[in-house]
């Protein structure tokens, strides 16, 4: 009997995975096979002993619960005066994602909202908001004005695909509620944005910048209807622009910027890096709120926090052998999705040797594309225009729902399952949905299901 | 021996994932489990989210091996002295719980000082039965998972860091918690609804939440918190609904390790008899899993390292009581206990015998590496925040970096046992 079942693994060993090989570590060595809520949280699989000390310290501070200055808690005081949540962790539930309100009009617990005016400011980024800033934080400390409140309302939106299967999209409307500072004023620009899974960050900081660029072809020379530009947004750590690579439009260059821009925005802490605390003149109680310190994040937790969103490890693919998902691969491909999700690089050096020349499956190229009109914030983020958005990676992807608890994507949550976030691709990608709406219900559940074994 | 074993885990009716997967990033297992497969979870798809601490098991803790004669011996007794071990320390838990129960009572009905310090004690007290039930934690039993499959009570009974704010007054803010906010009507329901809502750490319940009630905030650098019995003098301010709060908590806290007792009780139809009729290897992978994520996560780093590292109260495990080098002490007995299968003068049967039959170097590895933790964790100064004052190179440093090396070491050690016994033994990490 032992026997048997071992002849039997062999079997499935010795054959090819898929049409292109894609195994089932789609992080490489830092894949992890520990499935289930805690498949987002887990540090790099190959990563040393010593390195894990500072993943689980990075760790301790992505849960961190920010505290108001001052407190006996020194190290880990500063919260605001405005901020979204008091720690990462809230948004970034298990490292996982976050959604849109689950109730109509609700209170925001995983999301924010970008803000601007037409313009650009002293970086080439979005010229914040007089009053309000880039970012509308919604809570704040005691003694100190919220800034306002986003409200979401649904619409729906109906259509049908070409075999009469029919559908339906949901599509949000915010208004501002509750404005401390007055109206934002007509010419408001506003991109509301969710947080994305945080597995895998590393292996994309790690991609060689030439590689990336050489996927460019922002005046699509090759003709596929697909252009592909980069964004580059300032680095604020060597003061010129750089590649961007993190966030929804590409508009950070590093985990470490991001990290940092992230304590200043969402928590209202400040770093080296970010050494202001974003109270506008208006903002007159915010500006005379005790900080806590200069800066409230010191150097050594920036860098350990970094490390830890640079190794956390990507969960193996499920499912990879059933005949649907292999199926589902196929289609992927020939849908021509793979020609901005791109399947698979390889890293260059990076400080972090977890990541360093892995070979790895995150089916994205980091580019930004026009997505069409239904997807358009109209809100230009360096040289992102306001209907271009960066390919998301989809690794992890079948795993949202495990850990946690819901399967809404796109930048704003607003598909509820890989099906409906298809169906708003549109601009460069029109083509590409359009072939999956000619497919057979069949193949386009075979299709989906591909994308759920990521 | 020219041919290198093979080993396996999980093949069943789920997809054989064909890859080279890492178990564990702590231990190699050299083995050749270089080759072993892992099996999907069966919720990978769909699933309705979960719950901390659930969840992070593989589907199977069984190897399989090309060695048709290895792993041949008989666990029915140790699989059996485990379940009257896990059983027998949670009924010894209870009965530490109702003590407190009694302290709080007698301490309610007259709040005097004395009766104050009689309920401290009695807390104390009541942590070094419960200490040593935490080995049984990290492979979804009934800590973790309860009957109906959701979330267990460890959440409630153990949760940290806490918030302290979230339940009463803290220097700076008179009027925070919920004690203080009449809104909330304080009843056990009530304060399980604001248990861990839009965070972890808005903890409400558990050992850590009387804790804090019994002695407050701890700024002494030599000694715990020193709340005011008067906090509990009836009628004044919101000391009603403080007394009703400690009330509560202590209630639950007593019906929680009740529930875990049953859910362990020989003869019902419960968890036990579940896990009696487990494979043995089954049975002792969810052992083995408890034993290794203690001492090389939870232990190690949750409590150890990042206290170390950030050197901030916020980190000590019971940080008002000062009582944290307890919980060293006695979370490494509790894996004694596990190791051995004796305690409270009972002897059962343990896996290091277990172990010492098919490779007893390494039982008396495991069983050097159980004492050595022990001696660090009894040399830790009392109270525990003094080391993490520290300077670099203290002496209290030094042996509290030696306690974290040797926890590591025995959570290897675990995980060799477990692969010489034909089981893989998982870390997870939170």
């Amino acid at each position: 009997m032992r026997l048997r079942f071992l002849a039997a693994a062999l079997v499935l060993w010795a054959a090819p995975l898929a049409a292109e090989d894609l195994p089932a570590r789609l992080g490489g060595d830092t894949s992890r096979a520990i499935l289930g809520p805690q498949a987002f949280t887990l540090n790099a699989a190959n990563q040393s002993a010593a390195r894990q000390r500072e993943f689980f310290f990075g760790n301790r501070l992505f849960n961190t619960n920010w505290v108001i200055a001052p407190s006996s808690t020194t190290k880990f005081d500063g919260l605001g005066p405005t901020f979204n949540r008091v720690s990462c962790s809230s948004c970034h539930t298990r490292d996982g994602r976050g959604r849109s309100p689950a109730e109509a009009g609700g209170d925001m617990m995983s999301m924010l909202v970008r803000l601007s005016v037409p313009g650009i400011d002293a970086h080439g980024g979005p010229k914040p908001h007089p009053a309000y800033g880039d970012q509308l934080q919604d809570r704040a400390i005691p003694g100190v004005p919220a800034e306002g409140r986003a409200v979401i309302r649904w619409v729906d939106i109906k259509g049908a695909y070409p075999d009469g299967t029919a559908y339906v999209l949901r599509k949000p409307e915010f208004k501002f509620a509750k404005m401390a500072f007055g109206d934002l004023g007509a010419d408001i620009l506003f991109s509301p944005r969710v947080a994305p899974q945080m597995i895998g960050l590393g292996l994309l900081e790690a991609i060689p910048e030439a590689e990336i660029r050489a996927g460019a072809d922002p005046d699509d020379k090759n003709g596929d209807g697909i252009s592909g530009r980069v964004n580059e947004p300032w680095d604020f750590a060597t003061s010129k622009p750089a590649l961007g690579r993190f966030g929804w439009k590409a508009n950070q260059p590093s985990l470490r910027q991001q990290n940092a821009a992230a304590f200043n925005g969402d928590m209202g802490l400040t770093t080296s890096l970010f050494p202001e605390t974003g109270c506008n003149a208006v903002q007159k109680a915010c500006r005379k709120a005790v900080n806590g310190g200069e800066p409230e994040v010191e150097d050594e937790f920036l860098r350990k926090l970094t490390l830890y969103t640079q190794t956390l490890a990507v969960p193996v693919r499920r499912n990879a052998d059933d005949p649907g998902v292999k199926r589902g691969e196929i289609l992927f491909g020939e849908a021509g999705c793979t020609a901005c999700h791109r399947p698979t690089w390889t890293a260059g050096a990076h400080e972090a040797p977890e990541v360093a020349h892995q070979t790895f499956h995150p089916f994205t190229d980091l580019l930004l594309h026009d997505m069409g009109e239904g997807l358009a914030d109209g809100r230009p983020d360096f040289l992102a225009n306001g209907r271009e958005w960066r390919t998301p990676p989809l690794w992890g992807l079948g795993m949202i729902p495990v850990v946690n608890g819901h399967d809404e994507l796109l930048h704003d949550g607003r598909a509820r399952g890989p099906e409906e976030a298809i169906l708003w691709h549109g601009g460069e990608a029109e083509k590409a949905r359009e072939r999956f709406k000619a497919l057979s219900k069949a193949d386009r559940e075979a299709l989906v299901a591909f994308l759920r074994s990521l | 021996m020219s041919m290198k074993t093979k080993l396996w885990v999980g093949l069943g009716a789920v997809a054989l994932m064909g890859a080279d997967l890492s178990v564990s990033p702590t231990h190699d297992l050299s083995l050749g489990l270089g080759s072993m497969a892992y099996a999907a979870s069966p919720a990978g798809e769909g699933g309705e989210g979960g719950s901390e601490g659930g969840g992070a098991m593989p589907t199977s803790f069984k190897l399989n091996s090309t060695d048709a004669n290895a792993f041949q011996y008989d666990a029915k007794a140790q699989v059996g002295g485990y379940a009257e071990l896990v059983y027998d320390s949670y009924k010894a838990s209870h009965e530490g719980a109702v003590k407190l129960q009694k302290a709080v009572t007698a301490f309610l009905a007259k709040p005097t000082t004395e009766n104050l310090a009689a309920a401290r004690i009695a807390w104390v007290n009541a942590r070094i039965p419960y200490l040593q039930t935490e080995a049984f934690r990290f492979y979804d039993g009934p800590i973790d998972i309860d009957a109906k499959g959701e979330e267990g009570p460890e959440g409630h009974i153990n949760a940290w860091p806490l918030n302290e704010a979230f339940i009463d007054y803290v220097k700076g803010a008179a009027k925070s918690g919920i004690v203080n906010n009449p809104k909330i009507k304080i009843t056990a329901d009530s304060i399980l609804e604001n248990d861990q809502v839009d965070d972890e750490a808005d903890v409400t319940t558990g050992w850590h939440a009387i804790e804090f009630l019994l002695w407050g905030q701890d700024f002494s650098a030599t000694g715990p918190g020193n709340r005011p019995a008067s906090d509990y003098a009836a009628g004044k301010g919101n000391n009603d609904r403080r007394r009703l709060y400690l009330k509560t908590v202590t209630d639950q806290l007593v019906e929680n390790l009740a529930g875990l007792a049953d859910a362990w009780a020989p003869g019902k139809d419960n968890y036990a008899k579940t896990f009696q009729a487990l494979d043995q290897r089954e049975a002792l992978g969810r052992v083995f899993a408890g034993l290794a994520s203690l001492a090389g996560h939870e232990l190690m780093s949750e409590r150890l390292q990042v206290a170390l590292d950030s050197g901030d109260q916020e980190d000590e495990h019971s940080c008002f009581s000062d009582t944290t080098r307890n919980d060293f002490i006695y979370d490494i007995r509790g894996m004694r206990n596990v190791w051995y299968g004796d305690s409270q003068g009972k002897d059962r049967p343990g896996l290091d015998a277990l172990l010492a039959a098919q490779d007893p170097a390494l039982a008396l590895k495991i069983a050097g590496l159980i004492n050595k933790s022990e001696a660090y964790a009894a040399a830790l100064p009392q109270p525990f925040d003094s080391v993490l004052v520290s300077a670099k190179d203290s002496p209290e440093r030094k042996n509290a970096e030696a306690l974290a090396a040797s926890l590591k070491d025995l959570a290897d050690g675990f995980a060799d046992a477990g692969a010489k016994l034909g089981v893989l033994v998982v870390i997870p990490t939170e």
